[in-house]
């Protein structure tokens, strides 16, 4: 037959019924797995309910009816880990986890796993939480934080969650979600292991508790044998990870509901009871391939997808509640038949249920905030004064400027934490985080291993639980390889669950190009594209000391009553910048500014003119405000910058505001021509319409850069922004 | 083909003066039930159920109390249960309201007849020297059925404000829909009544109702432990959805478990009527909801969960009533003409 799916659900009556079984793989009984009769038949309906589940995706697929047809047939066996965990344990699963999903509900009264799971596969605006906007497996509730990633990416955010639950009680922090004895559970694939976010993860989590740190995390590697196509390796999940140091190895087998349950209490005793890191090995089979549209006799003979079939979970749980005479075959059949009909009625239902089709409608949910937070009291003028010493007064450079601005947010904020590479005792490479150490502890500002899906891991994993993360990235171009933290998951946190999850946290990032003395491509990315097509994130990028600390209060605010996702760009050449003109005439530094914030896409503007607008961001400031000076003294032209300070979002009416009528508008871009934010600019001025001014933009080369004295080679300079000024004026 | 149908069971405020001789009517077919009751009221010394329905007038006193309308309902919803054509129906899923969990139990076969009888009976006759608080019952939606967040914060200011001046805890005895019964001791009822603006004919107190729900009835929920054995309960035949919409299966129910939460949970927590039937909306997703008699005075609150749901797109007492015009969703066997189409 070429259905599968007809023929999987057609032998399962039958075979019941002719008393045809696979053999048991597991001699794991009721008594051994700690099951009553009553909870293994529990489980096995919730199987059972899985299925119907996926087989009616199936068929409201062909009826274009349902968009996701990723399946659970095969690993029905992880319904266990939706009663060996508590609700208070969070869950990080993977797109396998109906059954998971239904035995958790069951925990909860009053649930509606089965209508709630229809309405996400119909993709209905109803669905409780993505509201349709994908097939996610996620639920306020139950505590499962929706996942769309269909490799191991949620793995690291779940290291960090797990790392949250000690801090959290270390700290006695009050907001803390999860309470101070629970675990965290994860669970992906034997493919999606190879993936370098959950061989990131693992390794981060032993680090982690390699250092007697507690990491309370179960690890759930689900195994089918294959990922698509690809089979695993005979042996190879056991070769690395059965004995490696530090981490407890359990395995399971997957078809056997009993040595399932027995095993997920270990693991879930284990993590609880020692606060160390488990990896529960749960061998599986894969049924109806890889997603209703992977057709598996493509790859596979036909004998052995049946083989494999053979191997049907709920065939094993029929074969063992027939020997423990917990039901009969007519029976085992009617409960079959019965859910069948249930899910079968409830997919009818859902069908008419109504769905998104505008675009605000599916935008609504990018930013949402569904449980606000209040903000602590400001800090007061005397507050400050009392915590960062006489220094307040005194002209200071950007990054004594930021440095306090976090020794403030931290005061404020009794749930900030900072961490990252060489944060702790040093202070971070550019002193940024000196003295916080000192001041906060070691609980409160940490140092990571060496690597970026680790920190931005970390950071979505803490502020799940109830914290305000401030992790620094150290250089902009590390971020690259852990892009997807930002992008794949904290971003589209909010989006796929209207915002009854959000992960706020301010990511600190020194970035950006001109530093002197110390660089080559690495130190000095001036990419930041990478940043600004994501929906929903916010990009801080502070031209100065001054701003820096009003825009860091603003980011705080935003990221802990809302929820928000923040990127805060520090330029570094511009950290330790004092003179702007001239040496020792201090105007880039300025004393800390006691209070204020600056508002999210508030512009800073400096001097006015009705010729010549210079458009502008970071560094570019700095250079534009040079040549400003330059333009007025030696060519009598007067010049106003609009310094952007947020370069995600802007506001572009108020922009082509603040540039009005001025006839000349040159866009100054430090980082590279191709797809910078001086691109969107172009398009803005001249979608706008109507008397549309002559634009020069001046950017970087799309190169990258080099080491020594060519470093600020193809940046932008402060003579080629006086030279294309004057040009734009026609006066060279 | 036949429907699938959630059968609901009524509460005890559901046998009234309109419903007097509602089992002369409708139970010919389970008088060798009734007979069986008759028999066991008699010996237990209390009147019998066929002398009250076929009593010539109602009589509040006699008819409402615990001891009386609980074996009463019971029978009269039975004589509907069984009445149920099951050539037209499946039975998905039952529920009830508040005494309806034990008429629940007894038609979903966790108690078999002389077990629902001996549980019922016995929890309607636990007050009968005098009932434990009261229950006033208020809406807290607007005309046409949609929850107000106004009345909602009315009922908030008022049970704070009941409670400053009676010094008794008011509690949240039944999500009744659109209404919420609250309960209280007399005291705490009393400053209730006085406190919650007049809404038409609401507030009222239910005559000879207890603080159903509530930890008030701690001590009857005591007594019936020691009462009522383990070994009356079995396991259901259909999914049962209970007083926080818990769905109890046929086959995965735990006795003890089911045997405590009817005994405990159950009569001292908030019965959550609402939950209990979105439940079964969503999660049984039936073509009609079966409400027994007698009579069909829960019609109104089922309509309003349907409303709150937006069930079938049915998002006003407008639409929900057009709709029970023309091709109806709910089935009240208490009336006449809906009963023709479920017997």
């Amino acid at each position: 037959m070429y259905n599968r799916a007809e023929a999987v659900d057609q032998n399962f009556v039958k075979f019941v019924l002719e008393g045809r079984f696979p053999e048991a793989r597991s001699q794991t009984g009721l008594a051994e797995s700690g099951l009553s009769a009553a909870e293994f038949m529990d489980l096995f309906e919730t199987q059972i309910m899985s299925r119907q589940m996926d087989l009616r995706a199936r068929i409201l697929k062909n009826q274009n009816e349902c968009f996701y047809t990723i399946g659970s047939a095969g690993h029905e066996g992880n319904a266990v880990w939706g009663k060996a965990f508590r609700l208070t344990d969070m869950g990080f699963v993977h797109y396998r986890s109906c059954p998971l999903m239904i035995q958790r509900a069951k925990q909860v009264p009053g649930s509606t796993p089965l209508y709630d799971t229809m309405l996400s596969f119909v993709a209905s605006s109803e669905d409780p939480i993505a509201g349709g906007r994908h097939k996610v497996f996620g639920s306020y509730p139950l505590m499962i934080p929706p996942q769309t990633s269909t490799i191991a990416s949620h793995l690291p955010k779940a290291m960090g969650a797990a790392f949250s639950v000690g801090r959290a009680r270390d700290l006695k922090l009050e907001t803390a979600v999860m309470p101070y004895d629970a675990v965290v559970f994860c669970s992906f694939g034997d493919a999606s292991i190879n993936h370098s976010t959950a061989v990131g993860a693992v390794n981060s989590a032993l680090w982690v508790s390699h250092q007697n740190v507690a990491m309370p995390i179960i690890f759930i590697c689900e195994d089918n044998g294959i990922g698509i196509s690809v089979s695993t390796p005979t042996g190879w999940l056991e070769s690395q990870y059965a004995s490696r140091e530090g981490l407890k190895y359990i395995t399971c087998d997957g078809l056997s509901l009993c040595d399932t349950y027995r095993a997920a209490r270990e693991a879930e005793q284990y993590a609880r009871n020692r606060r160390k890191p488990v990896f529960l090995h749960m061998k599986c089979v894969r049924l109806l391939g890889h997603a209703g549209s992977d057709v598996e006799l493509t790859y596979q003979s036909l004998a052995k997808v049946e083989a494999t079939e053979f191997n049907d979970p709920l065939l094993h749980s029929a074969r063992f509640a027939l020997e423990n005479d917990l039901a009969t075959a007519d029976e085992i059949v009617g409960i079959y038949k019965a859910i069948e009909a249930q899910v079968a009625a409830i997919g009818e239902y859902s069908k008419t249920r109504p769905k998104y089709l505008k675009r605000e409608e599916v935008r609504e949910s990018l930013i949402a905030c569904a449980f606000p937070k209040a903000s602590p009291p400001a800090c007061s003028e005397a507050e400050l004064r009392e915590l960062l010493g006489p220094d307040v007064d005194k002209p200071l450079h950007l990054a004594k400027q930021i440095n306090m601005s976090l020794a403030e947010t931290m005061h404020r904020y009794n749930a900030a934490v900072v961490f990252g590479e060489d944060v702790a005792v040093k202070g971070g490479v550019y002193n940024v985080t000196e003295g916080l150490y000192k001041k906060f502890g070691a609980r409160r500002i940490f140092n990571s291993p060496l690597d970026e899906q680790t920190i931005l891991g970390n950071a979505i994993g803490f502020a799940h639980n109830g914290f305000l993360p401030i992790p620094e990235i150290q250089f902009l171009a590390y971020i690259h390889n852990a892009e997807d933290q930002i992008r794949g998951e904290a971003a589209t946190l909010a989006f796929f669950s209207q915002g009854q999850f959000t992960n706020g946290m301010v990511v600190r990032i020194a970035g950006l190009p001109y530093q002197k003395g110390f660089g080559g491509h690495f130190h000095n990315d001036n990419s930041m594209a990478v940043f600004r097509d994501i929906p929903g994130v916010i990009v801080a990028v502070p031209s100065n000391g001054g701003d820096a600390v009003k825009m860091m209060r603003t980011c705080a605010r935003e990221a802990w009553e809302n929820g928000r996702v923040i990127i805060y760009v520090e330029p570094i050449a511009l950290y330790m910048t004092r003179d702007l003109h001239e040496a020792n005439d201090k105007q880039w530094t300025a004393p800390y500014p006691l209070k204020g914030e600056i508002k999210l896409g508030e512009f800073g503007v400096y001097g006015e003119s009705k010729d010549l607008t210079i458009v502008t961001y970071g560094n570019g400031v700095f250079y534009s405000r040079q040549a400003a000076k330059i333009l007025e003294d030696k060519h009598k032209v007067k010049a106003k910058i609009i310094d952007l300070r947020w370069m995600a979002p802007i506001d572009k009416e108020k922009l082509l505001e603040e540039i009005g009528s001025c006839s000349q508008v040159l866009i100054v871009d430090e980082c590279r021509k191709t797809g910078s934010w001086s691109e969107w600019m172009c398009g803005a001025i001249l979608e706008a319409g109507g008397k549309i001014p002559r634009v020069k933009v001046i950017s970087a080369d799309d190169c990258f850069i080099p080491l020594g004295k060519a470093a600020a080679a193809g940046l932008p300079s402060r003579d080629e922004i006086v030279h294309g000024a004057l040009q734009l004026l026609n006066k060279v | 083909m036949r429907k699938r149908a959630v059968v609901i069971c009524p509460g005890r405020g559901s046998y009234t003066k309109e419903t007097l001789g509602y089992l002369r009517q409708f139970g010919n077919h389970v008088s060798p039930f009734l007979a069986d009751l008759d028999k066991r009221r008699v010996q237990t010394g209390q009147i019998t159920v066929s002398d009250l329905d076929n009593d010539t007038t109602f009589k509040p006193q006699v008819h409402t109390k615990g001891e009386n309308a609980s074996p009463l309902i019971y029978a009269c919803a039975y004589a509907d249960f069984t009445s149920i054509n099951p050539e037209k129906y499946d039975i998905v899923a039952v529920t009830g309201n508040s005494m309806g969990w034990y008429l629940t139990l007894a038609f979903g076969g966790a108690l078999d007849m002389r077990g629902g009888f001996d549980v019922i009976n016995t929890m309607g006759s636990m007050m009968k020297d005098g009932v434990i608080g009261g229950q006033v019952i208020y809406p807290i939606c607007d005309e046409q059925w949609r929850k107000s967040p106004e009345r909602m914060a009315v009922v908030d200011k008022a049970v704070v404000k009941a409670h400053e001046i009676s010094g008794s805890e008011i509690y949240l005895s039944i999500a009744l829909g659109g209404y919420v019964v609250l309960a209280s001791d007399q005291n705490g009822v009393n400053a209730v009544l006085k406190e919650l603006p007049a809404v038409e004919n609401y507030p009222f107190q239910l005559i000879n109702h207890a603080a159903f729900h509530t930890p008030l009835l701690r001590p009857i929920a005591e007594k019936a432990f020691h009462t009522l054995p383990e070994s009356l309960f079995h396991n259901p035949k259909f999914p049962l959805i209970d007083g926080r919409g818990c769905v109890w299966q046929p086959y995965s129910t735990s006795i003890e478990d089911l045997y405590h939460y009817t005994l405990g949970h159950q009569v001292v927590e908030t019965y959550d009527f609402t939950r209990a039937v979105t439940v079964a909306l969503k999660e049984f997703a039936p073509d009609t909801l079966i409400l027994l008699g007698p009579g069909s005075s829960l019609g109104g609150s089922l309509g309003q969960i349907i409303v709150e749901n937006k069930w079938h797109g049915l998002e006003s007492k407008q639409a929900f009533t057009e709709r029970q015009a023309n091709n109806p969703v709910l089935l009240a066997m208490g009336r006449p003409d809906q009963r023709s189409l479920v017997v």
